[in-house]
């Protein structure tokens, strides 16, 4: 079976859409990482804030995750639309 | 894949173009709807000092969201932007939950609940903007550190409206493509009914809060 430019245009899409992933996952992952290390860090010197902070906390890593959002949206429409 | 790739459409030809509604998450939308109706009416039903369960709930929402409103915007604008702001948040809620129950899907794994909603939020904060500075004012923004900013303003305020429909609808979207997955990969077994609670119930109340936020900062951004 010859391998035909659909084929590779296939393969270009699947492996594009892993690398979009795995390095869009990289920077919320740091970053959501180190919210929750200055949570803790806020929660240990002033536990009585604890249930602010966590909201607060919940809220940035969710705007902070959006980055790695994107990336999965951009890799879903690289395997099921391309 | 075959929920995923299933989708209930309704084509509608007017000459060469052609129309695609997406009928799944239009009768989701409706069944949210009609839920919220209800839920009003329960909780203002019987309306008294001492209120029961339904309106309880009601007054904690609509109290917490007024507070929340009224520390960004101030007394004043609250009292005309707060409704909103807790409709928006309850709707989303409700669309976001309701995926947890069998045979239905969120409204906001179709991409264009998320964007509808957020060029709402979009065209609500310029009009905000506007009453507030004036038209005058409102434009001079645009060109505020120097006159070559503008393209750039002008991209940033494009992007705001796309980041916050496409967090949204990634959120969801990804959620329910990963209980897809495993849910296969596993056979259901076990594992299902806690991927729902963590995806639909967990990551869906905050991402309607995260959504309802955003709204109200894109506001005060532009009113001040």
């Amino acid at each position: 079976m010859a391998i035909e430019g659909v084929d590779l245009i296939h393969a270009a899409s699947y492996i594009g859409a892993g690398i979009a992933m795995g390095l869009g996952a990289i920077g919320p992952g740091v970053g959501e990482g180190m919210v929750g290390a200055k949570a803790c860090e806020a929660i240990g010197r002033n536990p009585s804030e604890a249930a602010l902070l966590t909201r607060t906390m919940l809220v940035g890593q969710a705007v902070s995750e959006s980055t790695g959002i994107y990336s999965l949206v951009v890799a879903l429409l690289l395997l099921f639309v391309v | 894949m075959n929920e995923i790739g299933g989708i209930y459409q309704l084509i509608v030809r007017i000459g060469e173009y052609s129309f695609h509604f997406n009928l799944t998450a239009i009768a989701m939308t409706w069944i949210v709807i009609a839920l919220l109706l209800f839920f009003g009416y329960m909780a203002s039903r019987r309306r008294h000092v001492l209120p029961n369960s339904m309106q309880v709930v009601g007054e904690l929402l609509v109290a917490q969201f007024y507070g929340l409103t009224e520390s960004t915007l101030g007394k004043e604008r609250a009292k005309s932007y707060a409704p909103l702001i807790v409709a928006l948040f309850m709707f989303l809620l409700l669309s976001n939950w309701i995926g947890a129950i069998p045979h239905m899907t969120e409204p906001t794994t179709d991409l264009n609940t998320p964007l509808s909603l957020g060029l709402m939020g979009f065209v609500l904060a310029h009009y905000a903007g506007i009453r507030a500075k004036g038209f005058k004012g409102y434009i001079k923004t645009y060109f505020e550190p120097i006159v070559f900013m503008l393209p750039m303003n002008l991209i940033g305020e494009l992007a705001k409206v796309i980041s916050i429909s496409f967090r949204l609808f990634g959120n969801m979207m990804g959620g329910a493509i990963i209980i897809l997955v495993v849910s296969h990969l596993i056979y259901s077994l076990v594992l299902p009914p806690f991927l729902y609670l963590f995806f639909s119930l967990f990551i869906g109340t905050i991402q309607a809060f995260v959504f309802t936020m955003l709204t109200v900062v894109y506001i005060a951004v532009q009113v001040d």
